[in-house]
C-alpha cells in the first residue's frame, strides 16, 4: 500500500494513496486506491457502522459485530442519522478501530493519504462543516474530497451494467454521459440525474423510505399477527432481506394470500399460493441465522404444539411483498410522499424534455433495497405507464448494488477530476472550513468539448 | 392482543370532537411536523368524495405521526450505549474537534437549527446579508452573457419556484456553514481571525474567476448553435453514442419530436452548475395534480383490503373473521 511517490514538480504532488469511504448508515464501505498503479483494493471491506450491545451486555464496535453469535434483543447506536454523520463521538470510535489504531485492519497514515468520502445529497451545512473539520483537524488527511454518493456511480462503466452490446474498441465514457441514479439505502431513497459526472442539483428528489423503515414496518406487522418482535430488529431485518420481494401484481398477490371470509378457507391460502414461506427463526444456540422454507401447511402449528420441536416458525404471507411495496406506495402507511416512479417523474419534470430520453434509458439503481427481487422490473413497468409510448425505459442494477457507490468512488479517485476537486490540508488551514464547503458545493463546473 | 403497551387515555374523552383533539404530550416538534407536512389548502378544495389522507381527524393525524416516528427509530425502545473507552493514547483535540465530539445533538436538532436560520433569512435578510461569506457565495448559475436569438424553451412546471429558492438557499447555506465555522473560531484570537477572513476573502475572490469555467459563448456563436443543433452542442454531444435500441424502432419518432426542445448549452450550463437544494426542498412532496393520490386501506389485522369498518373505533378490517379478532383489542382499549 505504499507505492513509489510521484516526482515532485511544482507544488506538492497529490498523495498516491487514497482511502475511499462510502460511510453509510448501516455499513461503511472502505478500501484503498493507488493512483500510479493498479495495486489498490478491487472491492471494499464492508464494516457495520454501529456500536451494538447484545443481551449479555457485551458491546461490539464496527467490525467486531462479526464475533457476535446471539443477535436476540441486540440494540444499536448509529453515528449516521438520515444518511448523514451526526454523532462524531461514535463515528470516530468506529473509524479509529477500522483505520487508525495500531492494530487496525485497514491501517492508514492520513498525513500521506487522500480521503474521498461519499455523502448523501442535500445535507445540512453544519453537518458538512463538522465532517470537514474532523477530517483535517482531528485526522490530518493531506488531501480530501467530499462528494455525493450518486455522482460517484457515474464513474463506473455504466454500459456494462446494462450489458449494452459493443465492440472491443468502443470507448468507455468515464464519467458516463448521462445517467439517472437511484440510491435506495437504509435511511431513504434518492433520485439524481447526472450529466458527465455533474449532478443536476435542482432535480434531486428524496423519498423518506429506506431499509430501516421497511424493517420496522415488518416488525410491526409480525408483532400484530404473530408475536412480539419489537426488540428483534436484527432478526427481522435478516428475514426481510431473505424473504421479501417486490410484487409485480399487488392485487393478485394480495388475493392469493387472503384467508377468506368467515369459515371459508381459500385454496391459495391453504397451499400458500406459491407465495407463503415458512421462516425458521434463529434460536441463539444452534441456529444463529434464520432459514426460509417453502410453506408447508401446518408446519408452524405442529412446531408450536410439539414438545420436541426446537423450531419457531413464522409463516410469511402478504408481509413478503406489502413491505417493499412502501417504496412504490408510501401512502399505504400514511406517508405523504409520492412513490418511486412518481419521484422519478418529479425529478424529470424540472428538466428540459430533451434530456428525458437519455435519462430514462440509463436508470441505475444502487443501495441495499435494489436487491429485492423484482425491484427494477416493477420500476420499469411503472415508468412505462407514465412516459410516452415511444420512450425507451431501461432500468438496471449493478451486480452488487451495495458496493456500487464505492466502486464508482474508487474510479473517481483515479480520475483527473479527483485532483481538480480535492482540497489540501494546507488550503484548509489557509482558507478555513467555509471555503472548503463552498468549493465542494461548486463542484466541477462545465467542461466544453471544444 | 398486543397494544404496544399504550393505553390512550385521552382519546376516549375526545374522539368524537370534530376538528379538535386533545394533544397529550408536548406537541409536535418543528422537525416532526416538517417531515410530515399537511397541505391545509387542500381540505377546502377537496370536494370529491372518497378517502384521502387529509380527511383524517386530528386524533388519527396524531396517531399517524407517532406511527411514522416509530418507524424511523433505530431501536424500538430507548437505549443508551456508551462508546466503550479505548486504550489508545488520547492525543489533544483542537477546541473545534472537542466541541464536535461532545455534541449530542440529533439530526432533528440540527434540522431545527437550520430551519430557524432559514426563517431568520426570510424575515430579516439583513442579519444574514451582512455576512461576507454570504455575499461571496452568489451561486454560479450561468448568467447568459448573450441574449439568444430564440428564447430558451419554456419549462415552467413548478420547478422554477424551486430554482429561485435554490439561489436563496445557497446563500443561506453558505451563511450556515460560515456560522458553524465561526462558532468554533470564536475561541481564536481576534487578530488572527481578521487575518483569516481577509485571506479567505481574497482567495474566494480570486477563485470565483477561476471556478466559473469557460465563459459563455459570444452571441453570434450562440445563434449558430441554435441553428445547427444538435451537431454543434459543446457541452453534451446529444446522443452521439446512444446505446443500441432495445427493441426495434425505439426512439425514432420520439427523438424527432424531441429534437427541437433539446436543451441549449446555456440551459445545460445552468443545470450543471446550480447549487444544491436544501434538505427540506429536496424532499419529494405531492404536486398539485398528485393531490388526489389514491389511498389504499388495509385490514389492520391481516393486511388484506380493509373493507369493513369497526363502528366503535373506526379501524378497518377485511371481514367478519378479522373483525372478531379486532373486537378483543377494541374492547380492551375502549370498553364495551
Ligand atoms: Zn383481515
Ligand atoms: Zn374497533
Amino acid at each position: 500500500m505504499a507505492p513509489g511517490r510521484k516526482p515532485k514538480s511544482a507544488g506538492p504532488a497529490p498523495p498516491s494513496s487514497t482511502l475511499v469511504l462510502d460511510n453509510g448508515a448501516d455499513t461503511i464501505k472502505a478500501g484503498f486506491v493507488t493512483v500510479d498503479d493498479d495495486t489498490g483494493d478491487k472491492a471494499p471491506r464492508v464494516i457495520p457502522n454501529c456500536i451494538a450491545r447484545d443481551r449479555h451486555n457485551k458491546t461490539y464496535v464496527g467490525a467486531e459485530l462479526e464475533k457476535c453469535k446471539d443477535f436476540g434483543e441486540i440494540t444499536f447506536r448509529r453515528p449516521v442519522e438520515k444518511g448523514f454523520i451526526v454523532n462524531w463521538e461514535a463515528q470516530k470510535e468506529i473509524w479509529d478501530r477500522a483505520f487508525f489504531d495500531d492494530k487496525a485492519p485497514q491501517r492508514c497514515d492520513p498525513s500521506t493519504t487522500r480521503l474521498v468520502l461519499a455523502e448523501q445529497p442535500n445535507s445540512l451545512p453544519a453537518l458538512q462543516t463538522h465532517c470537514d473539520q474532523i477530517v483535517f483537524e482531528e485526522y490530518g488527511f493531506s488531501s480530501y474530497y467530499r462528494g455525493i454518493g450518486p455522482s460517484f456511480n457515474a464513474y463506473q462503466d455504466i454500459q456494462a451494467i446494462f450489458h449494452t452490446p459493443r465492440t472491443p474498441d468502443t470507448i468507455i465514457d468515464v464519467p458516463a454521459e448521462v445517467i439517472l441514479l437511484i440510491d435506495s439505502g437504509y435511511s431513504h431513497t434518492t433520485v439524481t440525474p447526472i450529466l458527465q459526472g455533474r449532478p443536476l442539483h435542482t432535480a434531486i428528489r428524496r423519498l423518506d423510505v429506506g431499509g430501516k423503515l421497511l424493517t420496522n414496518h415488518l416488525t410491526r406487522l409480525l408483532s400484530v399477527r404473530h408475536f412480539d418482535m419489537r426488540n428483534e430488529t436484527y432478526i427481522v431485518n435478516e428475514m426481510k432481506e431473505a424473504a421479501c420481494y417486490v410484487s409485480l401484481d399487488f392485487k393478485g398477490d394480495l388475493d392469493k394470500t387472503w384467508k377468506g371470509t368467515r369459515g371459508e378457507r381459500r385454496k391459495d391460502y391453504a397451499t400458500g399460493g406459491g407465495i407463503a414461506k415458512d421462516y425458521v427463526l434463529p434460536d441463539s444456540h444452534t441456529r444463529f441465522h434464520g432459514i426460509v422454507r417453502d410453506h408447508e401447511p401446518g408446519a408452524a402449528a405442529r412446531a408450536r404444539k410439539s414438545a420436541v420441536s426446537t423450531e419457531d416458525i413464522l409463516t410469511l404471507r402478504n408481509e413478503r411483498f406489502s413491505v417493499p411495496e412502501l417504496l412504490f406506495n408510501p401512502t399505504d402507511i400514511g406517508l405523504r410522499q409520492p412513490g418511486l416512479a412518481d419521484l422519478v417523474m418529479q425529478s424529470l419534470s424540472v428538466l428540459p424534455v430533451g434530456l428525458w430520453p437519455g435519462l430514462l434509458a440509463n436508470i441505475v439503481v444502487v443501495g441495499g433495497n435494489a436487491k429485492f427481487v423484482n425491484f427494477i422490473q416493477r420500476l420499469q413497468v411503472e415508468l412505462l405507464e407514465r412516459v410516452p409510448d415511444e420512450c425507451v425505459v431501461r432500468v438496471a442494477r449493478p451486480e452488487d448494488p451495495i458496493v456500487s457507490t464505492w466502486l464508482g468512488a474508487a474510479n473517481f479517485a483515479r480520475h483527473e477530476h479527483a485532483d481538480r476537486l480535492a482540497v489540501t490540508k494546507q488550503e484548509y488551514e489557509e482558507h478555513g472550513a467555509a471555503w472548503v464547503a463552498r468549493k465542494f458545493a461548486l463542484g466541477l463546473g462545465v467542461d466544453t468539448l471544444r | 392482543m398486543n397494544n404496544f403497551g399504550v393505553i390512550e387515555v385521552a382519546s376516549t374523552a375526545t374522539k368524537t370532537t370534530p376538528g379538535w383533539a386533545y394533544v397529550p404530550d408536548t406537541g409536535p416538534s418543528l422537525s416532526a411536523t416538517a417531515l410530515q407536512p399537511k397541505n391545509r389548502k387542500r381540505a377546502a378544495r377537496n370536494t370529491q368524495p372518497g378517502l384521502s389522507l387529509s380527511d383524517l381527524t386530528a386524533r388519527q393525524e396524531n396517531k399517524l405521526r407517532k406511527d411514522l416516528e416509530a418507524l424511523n427509530r433505530d431501536n424500538q425502545r430507548d437505549v443508551n450505549i456508551p462508546v466503550p473507552s479505548s486504550s489508545r493514547s488520547s492525543h489533544k483535540h483542537t477546541p473545534t474537534v472537542r466541541k464536535i465530539l461532545q455534541s449530542q445533538k440529533t439530526f432533528a436538532n440540527h434540522l431545527d437549527d437550520y430551519q430557524a436560520l432559514l426563517a431568520l433569512a426570510e424575515s430579516n435578510p439583513a442579519a444574514v446579508v451582512n455576512n461576507p461569506l454570504l455575499f461571496l457565495n452568489k451561486p454560479v448559475v450561468a448568467t447568459p452573457q448573450a441574449k439568444s436569438a430564440s428564447p430558451a424553451p419554456v419549462r415552467e412546471k413548478g420547478g422554477s419556484k424551486r430554482g429561485q429558492a435554490a439561489a436563496k438557499r445557497a446563500a443561506v447555506k453558505a451563511a450556515a456553514a460560515a456560522a458553524a465555522a465561526a462558532e468554533e473560531e470564536e475561541e481564536e484570537e481576534e487578530e488572527e481571525e481578521e487575518e483569516r477572513k481577509r485571506a479567505r476573502q481574497l482567495a474566494a475572490e480570486g477563485e470565483d474567476v477561476e471556478m466559473i469555467d469557460s465563459p459563455a459563448a459570444p452571441p453570434d456563436e450562440v445563434e449558430k448553435l441554435v441553428e445547427t443543433y444538435p451537431a454543434d452542442g459543446t457541452i453534451l454531444p446529444a446522443y452521439r453514442k446512444r446505446p443500441p435500441a432495445v427493441h426495434p424502432g425505439d426512439g425514432d419518432p420520439l427523438l424527432v419530436s424531441v429534437v427541437p426542445s433539446f436543451p441549449t448549452d446555456e440551459e445545460l450550463r445552468s443545470l450543471m452548475t446550480a447549487p444544491p437544494l436544501s434538505y427540506m426542498d429536496s424532499r419529494a412532496a405531492f404536486g398539485e395534480e398528485g393531490e388526489r393520490y389514491p389511498i389504499r386501506v388495509f385490514c389492520e389485522m391481516c393486511g388484506y383490503w380493509g373493507r369493513v369498518k369497526c363502528m366503535k373505533c373506526g379501524v378497518r378490517v377485511c371481514g367478519l373473521d378479522c373483525l372478531e379478532g379486532h373486537r378483543e383489542e377494541c374492547v380492551t382499549r375502549y370498553g364495551l
